[in-house]
């Protein structure tokens, strides 16, 4: 039973596949021409055996329609143009960064990265944790021009109306 | 007839045809055509609706002179695996045959439904002129065709109700080919034209749909953006089924509440699909909608969790589900508490070569589904990983499903956690499904598993097969089993001649019967060319090695297509292709 040699397009040694039952010729043909198609989903053994390692245009594997892959080989090369870059300034600092709102999917990802960003503890009210003295606070303009803290109002809501965020300090709130 | 029943045969013609009216599905009127002679006549005279799964099982000649009151038609081509690229594209399905013949014998025709066609614009133009009643056209995975071909249908069918261009490739030729529909076009139901490529000059459809008032299917290609599609929501508050277009801008309040409050004007909106190239900040747009949704079509959107686990949790009512596999197993878990009425998934793959960021989609969510959705009874699933365990849970809950389509992304993929087959699993599946009439198995399965499929599917009419079996014997179990079969599609298998002439009565009672990459010779195609007039055995050779009929008979076949037929072999082959 061929349990033992998850590879599709296994090696031109005919042992590897006892479930071939035709001539040896015709097994290498098979077996290459099944490599050929199989394109980027071989396995890592066989890949020694074939050097199409670039996609295959008129790939037949998996079983997915024209539609959704040519959706998808779009998404691989077209970047995500949809983009919500807002500047951000911490107290003290005179020179601001810029971050896309956009690139996170809430306001745990949000802090992560501007901690990254300012390597500095950052709460919101939308995080359940006691400002210790030397950490900061997270605020945003909203439209109306006034200063809220970050993480009273839904996600959503919270992009359609930030306009600007400011990291300030825990002892000015 | 019989004696007994001659008050029967005193009944006028136009009596028993008022009661065959009444016979809505064609088994039912193909059923009652073979009682005699007389409702043999009777019946195929007052057939309205005619269903050809096979275009070269039946000239189109006859088809038309057999039932001349024909006013819908439907018409199937290419093998379903010209899907994926296996046919070769110009293997055939034309249909200018068929359009030349209805233009003929059938000009009161009024529904033409083409699949897997090669449709060409002169074919266009010709059902545009020959049918004065013209009402429904759907094209659906054809190409052939452009949009010049459309402008002709656009403009010269006065009461076209139906334009369906699913998943078609279509050629840009005429830009505006919509602005071709009349000014006194009004009669427009349902169109369908998400599949293009090109711009669709949105203005000119938001004239179009305001003075089609009955408008209650329209969904529109990528190119339309979200700024437009507030407008033609506006001007068709009835719309029942939506397919956006391009589901993302920059970001505008004005525009998200404006979007919203059109979209909350939809209240019989049911079903939901395009979404291309979609953002995250406009989809709470449609919360307002989701719990009338029915059917929600995501196929094509790439949104990751936790915004599609809250879109679709929003959708109490859901039906059927199409999503990618970012939904990952915790969104599936969510699909399952929420979605109680769910009858039909299908879970697609995100990223189906690189496996770059693996996405978390396991068997964990088919699981979880079947447990929480009792109405479930179509599956498709793609998937990287699968357990015997798995499938024997799913079998266990869902005894009621009719549909259930596999594809483990890497072929002969084992069992992960005994590395064992997935042969137990899907034996647990076709035997407990008793009415499963579609199955596609994948993974790692030796001939084990088609005893079983052969041995219990007994409702079963379309198996899929790919990278699976160990010899003949598989191939053999299924002929000779599974009592209902009509479509077989094989590739990569190691079936060979042995069971094709062993069951060969067996493929003439099937539709079609399709094998690629597998052992089967010319030799064996010979053989059963020649006991089996009524079939058609094709065979497919790419690699131009010379012409088939000098080759000798242990030469292998590279795709083998059969088919039953009354009409012979097909006349317009190309190159690659012998009717033997």
């Amino acid at each position: 039973m061929g349990g033992y040699c998850n590879s599709p397009s296994s090696s031109i040694d005919s042992s590897c596949d006892p479930d071939l039952s035709t001539s040896s010729i015709f097994e290498q043909r098979r077996d290459l021409s099944t490599e050929l198609r199989l394109g980027l989903s071989l396995s890592s053994s066989s890949l020694q055996h074939n050097s199409h390692k670039e996609k295959d245009p008129l790939s037949d594997w998996p079983p997915i329609k024209p539609l959704l892959r040519s959706t998808l080989e779009g998404k691989a090369h077209q970047s995500n143009s949809e983009t919500f870059f807002v500047k951000v300034y911490m107290e003290g600092v005179p020179i601001g960064r810029k971050l896309d709102l956009f690139a996170h999917d809430g306001y745990d990802d949000l802090i992560k990265s501007l901690r990254r960003m300012f390597r500095t503890t950052i709460t919101c009210s939308h995080v359940s944790q006691v400002p210790l003295e030397k950490s900061h606070v997270l605020t945003y303009e909203d439209e109306e021009g006034d200063w809220m803290m970050v993480g009273d109002v839904p996600w959503e809501l919270f992009l359609s109306t930030v306009k600007k965020l400011k990291i300030t300090r825990v002892d000015k709130c | 007839m019989v004696g007994r029943f001659r008050w029967a045969a005193m009944f006028p013609d136009e009596v028993w045809e008022h009661v065959f009216s009444f016979l809505t599905s064609d088994a039912d009127r193909n059923a009652a055509a073979l009682v005699c002679r007389n409702w043999n006549r009777i019946e195929r005279r007052s057939r309205k609706r005619v269903f050809v799964g096979n275009c070269y099982s039946v000239a189109p000649t006859v088809a038309v002179r057999l039932f001349p009151e024909v006013r819908a038609a439907v018409i199937k081509g290419k093998p379903h695996f010209a899907d994926f690229n296996l046919v070769p594209s110009d293997w055939g399905g034309g249909a200018e045959a068929w359009v030349e013949a209805m233009a003929e014998g059938w000009p009161n025709l009024e529904e033409l439904r083409f699949k897997r066609m090669v449709v060409s614009d002169d074919c266009l133009d010709l059902i545009a002129r020959s049918f004065k009643n013209f009402k429904v056209l759907s094209l659906v995975s054809c190409d052939g065709f452009s949009t010049s071909g459309l402008a002709a249908i656009a403009a010269n069918c006065r009461n076209l109700r139906e334009l369906n261009l699913r998943e078609s490739e279509v050629e840009e030729t005429c830009l505006n080919w919509i602005s071709h529909f009349p000014e006194s076009c009004t009669s427009l139901v349902a169109l369908d034209i998400a599949c293009l490529e090109g711009e669709v000059n949105a203005s000119i459809l938001e004239r179009l749909i305001s003075r089609c008032s009955n408008i209650m299917t329209l969904r529109l290609n990528h190119s339309v953006p979200l700024e437009r599609l507030v407008g033609l929501l506006q001007r068709a508050p009835q719309l029942m089924d939506l397919g956006t277009g391009k589901f993302s801008a920059r970001h505008n309040p004005q525009l998200f509440s404006r979007l919203e409050s059109a979209i909350a004007g939809c209240k019989n909106l049911r079903n939901l699909s395009g979404f291309w190239e979609p953002g995250l900040t406009y989809l709470p747009a449609v919360y307002s909608i989701c719990e009338g949704l029915t059917s929600l079509n995501l196929n094509y959107a790439t949104i990751q969790n936790p915004e599609l686990v809250k879109l679709i949790s929003r959708c109490k009512n859901l039906r059927r589900l199409l999503v990618m596999d970012l939904i990952e197993d915790s969104g599936l878990v969510a699909v399952a508490s929420s979605c109680k009425l769910l009858q039909e998934l299908r879970v697609f793959p995100s990223d189906p070569y690189d496996a770059a960021e693996p996405v978390s989609l396991t068997e964990q969510g088919l699981v979880a589904v079947s447990a929480g959705c009792p109405m479930l009874h179509s599956v498709l699933y793609f998937c990287r990983q699968m357990t015997n365990a798995a499938l024997l849970t799913v079998a266990k809950n869902r005894p009621n499903l009719t549909c259930f389509r596999l594809c483990i992304i890497e072929p002969r993929t084992p069992d992960y956690v005994t590395q064992e087959p997935l042969d137990t699993g899907f034996s647990a599946i076709v035997e407990s499904c008793k009415d499963l009439r579609r199955l596609s198995v994948s993974g790692l399965l030796t001939d084990l598993v088609f005893k079983s499929i052969g041995a219990s599917a007994n409702y079963l009419e379309m198996l899929s097969i790919a990278f699976a079996g160990d010899g003949d014997m598989g191939l053999h179990y299924i002929l000779s089993g599974c009592k209902n079969l009509r479509k077989l599609e094989i590739r990569d298998c190691p079936f060979g001649d042995k069971p094709l002439l062993q069951n060969a009565s067996k493929l003439e009672t099937m539709r079609s019967l399709w094998m690629s990459s597998c052992s089967v010779t010319l030799g064996a195609c010979r053989q059963l060319a020649r006991a089996m007039p009524r079939l058609n055995v094709e065979v497919i050779n790419e690699s131009g090695r010379g012409p088939l009929v000098a080759q000798p008979d242990n030469c292998p076949v590279e795709k083998l297509y059969i088919y039953r037929t009354i009409a012979g072999p097909r006349t317009d082959t190309p190159q690659c292709v012998w009717t033997i």
